[in-house]
């Protein structure tokens, strides 16, 4: 149909409805819409705006309201009845199969009963129509009323608009009734409007990033929009509220970029309806496939549905985050605790960052221009969880071009990077982070993932979006909110690089973004150079590339292989190699399980993941001397740290004959080396001692010939000086030469506060040791110091194992941590003539967990042996705990 | 028409539920379940603390079948699933006197 014969046919049909009054009209009403619907179709598919669109629905629907109120009510009613439109109609944002909503306002109950049939013929006109009618009729008494139990009607009339009848009476709602009932109840409406907006995100995980998002009530959505403008409409209606701070109400680029963001989601859904012909807003994967191809939305026409996607999320993310800002402001029905918070969160302001309202500022605005500060600011937000005021975001918007010329990506990056990522709000961080376009210039590897739809049944979330929730998955376990994820929080807490993890989780999918599809493998490169560019030293750069390479490797396990059997439990020990690392691997895998949708991670898969991890964490413990180093069966790790010295090879391989494998994986290659430039030296100083320092703790590292009572002399020796151990490993090789390692905390600031004092502490440690120096005084002065009762009682498990080891009996000791344990324990094994061929050492919060493998005249222990070592330790636990303990 | 339920090794999910696709058993439900026959249960010890493992983690697999998919789906499950050790899992049958596709009320052999 030509334009000219449709611009005919709406001159006579508006005639029409002027003068009809006959039977038929609603066959013509029905008509004039169908063509108008056509025509606003057509002209949506030429233009695609949908703002002109669902403007245009609006004025065609008002035309028929008008047209049947005239028909049915204006000869019955004069005064006193107005017909009002509410909702999107109101609003004059009508999509194309969106509910109309109307409010028929009566001025009293008289004639509320007396215009029943009116209203009723009304809407039953309209529904023969096809128009989807939603209608309440009101008195002007009832809309003054404040129900608790339908605060969404209150809400619903911020947009009321006249339509016909008693325009007086309307008047009377909207200039009068309206403005006191907001006035008077505007707290309780705001609350009730934030606490459903909050759980409408709750129902979407709070975040925008999903594969199909609903662009109506997702995050991001329109709804959130709506969310906004009611909430300026109440502070204008309210004298005594003030205008909350928002980008909607700012003008210049960040007030555009909102209205931009409104009109493509108004766009996208313009085409949902009439693509489905119905209130459809889900953005399906054949949607979004028709809506990039056709450039709907776009200005640049036909593009690829990845990128149509990443504008959707640039668009939904700027409608989230001013939605956010504006609830962030809503007290809400927090309690006087929760506001007390609040105040007490500005106390944390310092000299570069001040908090006011749980948001929080620059100090100096040209703090914005320096990456530095910038990278301060998020570690900042990442450890009191506090939200970016809005002045402050615009400041590092301005300062964009600056910021990411200057953005440094090297060793400085990983110092800010390190601190951000353990602490408890890093996702948050991180997303605002994104949102600014910020950390695809900090860590450029993320950019392939950026806003990345990868189609599958399985994920919910874009790759970007899944990293963010994998690393804010571990930081929630912390909570302990969930009871069958307690354990993993212990993991969690008892990492001693939990960075590592943290880093790892961040590029573990960033491979996705590349083409090919072993994203393992693409991942692994990008991971690998971003580690090297950060500087991150050789140990933790391997981490790092471990956890990547193998994040699929547990997942893979529970679904292919019996968890139970020994075989399966041995692979993945061998190729993991250490406890550290099974625990980051396994919070790995518990994270990306959980990330991929709300209902992936279920209590039966954890349970396996869990049984999975004891039972490798037991091996490693039960199989230390079942697999030694031997010097004609060179491994891998061997050959690294044979590559550092391939003149002294030989004598590296005599060196490592005969030392449990798992002294190899648990020490890096430069302190094998050091151990072995150590054993070197034993015939001119027969101890070789070495004392530095490792994340926070002190590390003790001995090697000397294997002598009676080794390892319980220096366990007493480091109790006598005051140190809590921690952490131990005593190993040996086959030429009898010991390495043994303790990890321990200067108690009483010992070595920290005195440099003098590290030297008489490594002279006592070697005096003691050649028995040029009795220990015993030592002892003594520390026994009568410590009396400190314990927080928390932990009862004591002694366990033997004749089964793992075909050389020693393994003896387990749970039990509770006091300052001299491992001395008493240790001197009262050497007491019954044991001999410790290996020892793991381990603490846990106040849990000591020591394994201690034992041979007396190099065999395995017999059973009254065994029961007289239990006797004797269990007497010396009890004895040993001082008063009240 | 028969409904067959199987209650397998989690680690053997995989495998059946490719064999079964293989023989034309197109729908199935799937439900992580808990559980023991004569395996038992057995204890495991974890940093002191010791676990009753007395129900085990099993897949249990839910089809209903027309009768000449049955033995097929039998054979399929067996030879996917089968270790020959204790814990392999169970197949059980039952009769079903009717079936109804709720779209479009088609019933019997046809809704399946």
């Amino acid at each position: 149909m030509s334009a000219v014969k449709r611009r005919y046919e709406r001159i006579y049909l508006n005639l029409v409805y002027r003068t009809m009054s006959s039977p038929t009209a609603d066959y013509t009403l029905r008509t004039y819409y169908r063509q108008e619907f056509d025509r606003l179709r057509g002209e949506f598919e030429a233009n695609g705006s949908g703002e002109s669109s669902v403007r245009d629905r609006t004025a065609v629907v008002d035309k028929l309201a008008l047209q049947l109120w005239e028909q049915h009510v204006v000869a019955r009613a004069h005064s006193g009845f107005a017909l009002a439109a509410l909702g999107g109609f109101g609003r004059r944002a009508l999509f194309p199969y969106s509910d109309v909503d109307l409010l028929f306002l009566a001025e009293n109950e008289a004639l509320r009963a007396s215009m029943k049939e009116p209203v009723r013929s009304i809407c039953q006109e309209m529904w023969d129509i096809g128009l989807r009618v939603s209608p309440t009729t009101r008195t002007l008494d009832d809309c003054a009323r404040f129900d608790q139990d339908n605060v969404e009607f209150t809400i619903s009339m911020l947009d009321c608009r006249f339509l016909a009848g008693d325009e007086a009476l309307f008047k009377r709602l909207s200039e009068k009734v309206l403005p006191q009932l907001v006035a008077r109840e505007s707290d309780v409406l705001v609350q009730r409007l934030a606490e459903v907006t909050r759980t409408r995100h709750l129902r979407f995980a709070n975040t925008t990033f999903h594969l199909e998002p609903n662009l109506k009530d997702g995050p991001g959505g329109l709804r959130d929009s709506h969310v906004s403008q009611w909430l300026g409409v109440i502070a204008a209606l309210d004298p005594g509220r003030r205008q909350p701070e928002s980008l909607s109400l700012q003008h210049g680029s960040e007030g555009k970029e909102l209205l931009d963001a409104i009109e493509f989601l108004s766009a996208t859904r313009c085409y949902l309806h009439y693509r489905a012909k119905r209130d459809e807003n889900v953005i399906s994967w054949e949607a979004q496939d028709e809506l990039a191809a056709k450039g709907i939305a776009t200005k640049s026409g036909t593009i690829s549905s990845a990128e149509w996607m990443r504008l959707y999320f640039r668009h939904a993310r700027t409608n989230y985050r001013n939605t956010n800002q504006l609830l962030e402001q809503v007290p809400g029905s927090r309690s006087s605790l929760y506001r007390s918070f609040q105040r007490w969160r500005s106390r944390v302001s310092n000299e570069e960052f001040s908090v006011v309202d749980g948001r929080v500022y620059l100090q100096q605005a040209v703090g914005a221009r320096d990456p530095f500060v910038v990278l301060r600011l998020f570690t900042f937000m990442a450890r009191h969880g506090v939200a970016l005021s809005l002045e402050t975001e615009r400041r590092i918007k301005n300062a964009s071009r600056a910021l990411t010329d200057a953005m440094p990506q090297d060793a400085r990056m990983w110092e800010h990077l390190r601190e951000l990522l353990a602490l408890p709000h890093a996702a948050e961080a991180l997303r605002l982070m994104h949102s600014l376009n910020l950390l695809t210039h900090a860590v450029p590897e993320f950019e392939a993932i950026d806003s990345l739809v990868l189609r599958d049944l399985y994920h919910r979330y874009t790759v970007d979006e899944h990293s963010f929730l994998a690393i804010e998955v571990l930081h929630r376990l912390k909570n302990k909110d969930v009871e069958w994820l307690q354990p993993f929080g212990e993991l969690l807490s008892e990492l001693e690089r939990p960075e590592l993890l943290f880093l790892a989780l961040l590029l573990h999918d960033t491979g996705k973004g590349l083409a090919g599809t072993d994203h393992v493998h693409n991942s692994l490169q990008l991971a690998a150079a971003a580690v090297e560019r950060m500087g991150l030293p050789a140990g933790d750069e391997q981490t790092v590339c471990f956890l990547i390479a193998a994040h699929l490797e547990m997942s893979s396990t529970l679904r292919r292989r019996d968890i139970y059997d020994p075989e399966t439990v041995r692979e993945l020990a061998s190729k993991v190699g250490t406890t550290e690392r099974l625990k980051m691997l396994t919070l790995l895998t518990l994270a990306d399980i959980k990330s991929v949708n709300p209902e992936a991670l279920t209590p039966w898969k954890a349970e396996n993941l869990w049984r999975l991890y004891a039972g490798t964490a037991n091996y490693f413990d039960r199989s230390v001397d079942e697999e030694r180093f031997h010097a004609e069966v060179c491994t891998e790790q061997v050959e690294r740290v044979a590559a550092l010295l391939p003149k002294r090879r030989s004598q590296l391989l005599k060196f490592l004959d005969g030392l449990p494998q798992r002294y190899l994986m648990s020490h890096s290659p430069d302190q094998v080396i050091l151990h072995f430039e150590m054993a070197s030296q034993l015939r001119k100083e027969p101890v070789q001692l070495g004392v530095r320092r490792v994340s926070g703790q002190h590390e003790l590292t001995v090697v000397t010939t294997d002598r009676a009572g080794l390892f319980s002399t220096l366990a007493g020796i480091l109790y006598g000086w005051g140190m809590d151990i921690t952490k131990a490993s005593a190993f040996s090789n086959r030429a009898g030469v010991i390495v043994d390692s303790f990890y321990f905390k200067d108690r009483f600031h010992t070595l920290e506060l005195n440099p003098p004092e590290r030297e008489r502490f490594k002279k006592s440690v070697i005096e003691i040791l050649m028995h040029e120096a009795p220990l015993d005084p030592l002892l003594e002065s520390r026994l009568k110091a410590d009396t400190k009762p314990a927080k928390l009682k932990v009862e004591t498990k002694l366990r033997y194992d004749d089964e793992s080891s075909p050389s020693s009996t393994l003896l387990e000791v749970i039990t509770q941590d006091r300052p001299g344990l491992l001395y008493t324990i240790s001197s009262t094994l050497a007491n019954e003539n044991c001999s410790i061929e290996v020892a793991l050492i381990d603490t846990e919060g106040a849990v000591a967990h020591d394994v201690f493998y034992l041979t007396r005249d190099r065999m395995k222990l017999a059973r009254e042996q065994q029961r007289a070592i239990e006797w004797a330790l269990t007497t010396e636990l009890s004895d040993s705990l001082p008063n009240n303990w | 028409m028969t409904k067959l339920e199987a209650v397998i090794q989690p680690s053997k999910f995989e495998d059946v539920k490719d064999a079964l696709l293989e023989i034309g058993v197109e729908g199935m439900t799937v439900t992580e379940v808990r559980g023991h026959g004569r395996q038992k249960g057995h204890t495991e010890f974890y940093r002191g603390r010791e676990y009753t493992v007395d129900v085990l983690p099993k897949v249990k697999i839910e089809a209903v079948l027309p009768d000449r998919l049955v033995d097929p789906a039998i054979q399929a499950i067996t030879n996917a699933a089968r270790t020959g050790k204790i814990g392999d899992g169970k197949i059980f049958l039952s009769r079903i006197d009717d079936a109804i596709r709720i779209r479009n009320d088609e019933r019997g052999e046809t809704a399946l």
